[in-house]
């Protein structure tokens, strides 16, 4: 679409409402839509960082997208305010975070530093092998060491478990897209930022179903291909359409369940 | 057990300078490890670091959650909480938990956040938990200090801890951010079919023709369901269904027959033994569900 390709501050009203939805709904293509559209803004506010805050300037505009993409997941269109107006709250909210976060001082043990250096190179050696980004048990396999002392050292660093997935960066660039805002080439620095970046969608409900169970509730409500009655999947699969419907019924219902399982609630305390 | 009756104590801290709001979060998490309790603590990234620091060698048996994306909406809010109050609770019988609030800039969703926090009293009354939301008090709006009073039975500060006058039934803060539902014309009626699934069949297709991404359309294949099996179940039936898009949103309204209920918690209590879970897992799924009587019946309006 080529509207998206223009600067935030030309979107009507109502294309901006409808990009945020689409981005909130979690698609890769519209959540890198949004972050092309307010990246020369996000940019903005990181160029107000003062140089020597201990940050560099790539990094303020990735934590800004960040901010940008929680925004979309909470602006409500039917509020009065505008997205900008309301995201770039978030937006300088995560900067300011990260930068209080790296002007810490830290003082690390010299175990604690021999143990980050060893977390840094499993991470890069895994990064070059598999070309994407190790699990805390994956660096644990790799360092022999446990999961909370993965977790303890990784901590020191950066960021620890979240609720929810958050948006990762990788690569590194020496541009400072802050430098070159008013640079009519610009647009091509932010390419390269977003192609350094990992734009993900937000959540997949339905990988923690089996792969029959996927393909049947895919193909009966044409989830990405043309719809299919029970006979037709059951057919596929050599089933009937009975039992593809009870397939379809067990996902259905593990889903649910994944969303609805009660907590231990035990004795209570005084 | 607390003097009504519930398991939960929910509390909150209105704190000043960095100092005091660690000082009191780690007396308040030491207290319960001693006592064999669970311990958590959800705050951003800077947040977290310091506390981490702070607690020393006990930090390692302390779960640590970066909460700056998870207060997004209020139901998806419960729903992160309470997984992480359920892994915590599967190992010790009774949790602490300290909780910085992310309250965001625009007033028209403090009450939304209010809501929230009304809500979290009913949603979590079952659990054993100790939870201390925090509130930082610099740059902290009015309505939200005055929320935190009415919200919370007891609320602790520089002063100590206070009994609040301003507490209030969750319900009515609940109320107060449900706003009221207005027509939607632009919704076209369709068939609901002979039972759920072929109602489902009939939703993909709406979805599929308002251009639904794909991740989206199961969200809302399951949320429906939810509803709809509830309409059959304990609503005499489906009277009607209207689809479309409002607001940029696709829309599914489900009406039925029966008398409907008033009650804003609908759908925001958190699992427990003898208790429906349709709902608290439709408004996850969802950006929000209204409830409301009409001419027709008694409606769910779920936005996706």
């Amino acid at each position: 679409m080529v509207w998206l390709m223009r600067p935030a501050d030309r979107l009507t009203v109502q294309q901006e409402r409808d990009l945020v939805i689409a981005a909130e709904a979690g698609g890769p293509d519209a959540r890198r839509d949004l972050v092309e559209a307010f990246l020369p803004s996000i940019a903005g506010l990181a160029h107000r960082f003062p140089h020597g805050s201990g940050v560099e300037r790539q990094e303020l505009i990735q934590e800004g997208v960040a901010g940008l993409l929680f925004a979309a997941q909470r602006y409500d269109s039917a509020l009065n305010t505008p997205f900008w107006a309301y995201a770039s709250f978030w937006v300088r909210k995560a900067m300011q975070e990260l930068v209080e976060e790296m002007s810490r001082p830290v003082a690390f043990s010299d175990r604690a530093a021999r143990g980050l250096a060893q977390i840094r190179t499993a991470r890069g050696e895994h990064l070059q092998a598999h070309s994407t980004e190790p699990t805390t048990g994956d660096l644990g396999r790799a360092t022999g060491f446990t999961l909370q002392q993965v977790e303890s050292l990784q901590a020191i660093e950066r960021t620890p478990r979240g609720m929810e997935e958050r948006l990762s960066a990788e690569g590194e660039t020496t541009a400072t897209v802050g430098d070159t805002i008013i640079d009519p080439v610009a647009q091509e620095e932010y390419e390269r930022v977003l192609d350094e970046m990992e734009i993900g969608e937000v959540r997949d409900f339905a990988a923690q179903l089996g792969d029959r169970e996927r393909t049947v509730i895919r193909a009966h409500y044409g989830l990405g291909q043309p719809p299919q009655t029970l006979s037709e999947i059951g057919r596929g699969l050599g089933l009937t359409a009975e039992r593809a419907r009870q397939i379809e019924l067990g996902a259905l219902s593990k889903l649910r369940e994944s969303l609805a399982q009660p907590a231990p609630a035990g004795d209570a305390r005084i | 057990m607390t003097s009504d009756g519930t398991a939960l104590r929910h509390n909150a801290f209105v704190y000043e300078t960095q100092d005091e709001y660690v000082a009191r979060s780690v007396a308040f998490l030491r207290e319960g490890l001693e006592a064999g309790e669970g311990a958590i603590v959800a705050n951003t990234r800077p947040g977290l670091a310091v506390m981490r620091e702070a607690l020393g060698a006990e930090a390692a048996h302390v779960t640590f959650v970066d909460d700056s994306a998870a207060y997004t909406r209020p139901a998806r809010t419960l729903a992160a909480y309470h997984k992480v109050y359920a892994e915590q609770l599967a190992k010790t019988p009774s949790l602490r938990a300290v909780a910085d609030v992310q309250c965001g800039p625009d007033p028209d969703e403090w009450d939304l956040w209010i809501g929230y926090e009304a809500v979290f009293n009913r949603s979590f009354a079952h659990l054993p938990a100790w939870v201390l939301c925090s509130y930082n008090a610099n740059g902290l709006p009015d309505p939200v200090v005055e929320g935190v009073w009415r919200t919370h039975p007891e609320v602790v500060d520089e002063d100590g801890w206070t009994t609040s006058d301003h507490y209030e039934d969750p319900d009515r803060p609940l109320r107060a951010t449900t706003a009221e539902p207005v027509p939607l014309p632009e919704l076209r009626p369709v068939a609901f079919g002979r039972d759920v699934e072929e109602f489902r069949e009939q939703l993909a297709r709406e979805l599929v023709a308002e251009k639904v991404p794909e991740a989206k359309m199961l969200d809302m294949l399951l949320a429906a369901t939810e509803i709809a099996t509830n309409a059959l179940e304990h609503g005499g039936g489906v009277g009607e269904v209207r689809v479309g898009r409002a607001e940029g949103r696709f829309v599914c309204e489900i009406v039925d027959r029966g008398s409907g209920f008033d009650d804003p918690g609908a759908g925001y209590l958190a699992p427990r033994k003898g208790a429906g879970t349709g709902l608290w897992v439709a408004r996850q799924l969802t950006w929000r569900i209204d409830f409301f009587r009409s001419p027709q019946g008694f409606t769910a309006r779920s936005w996706l």
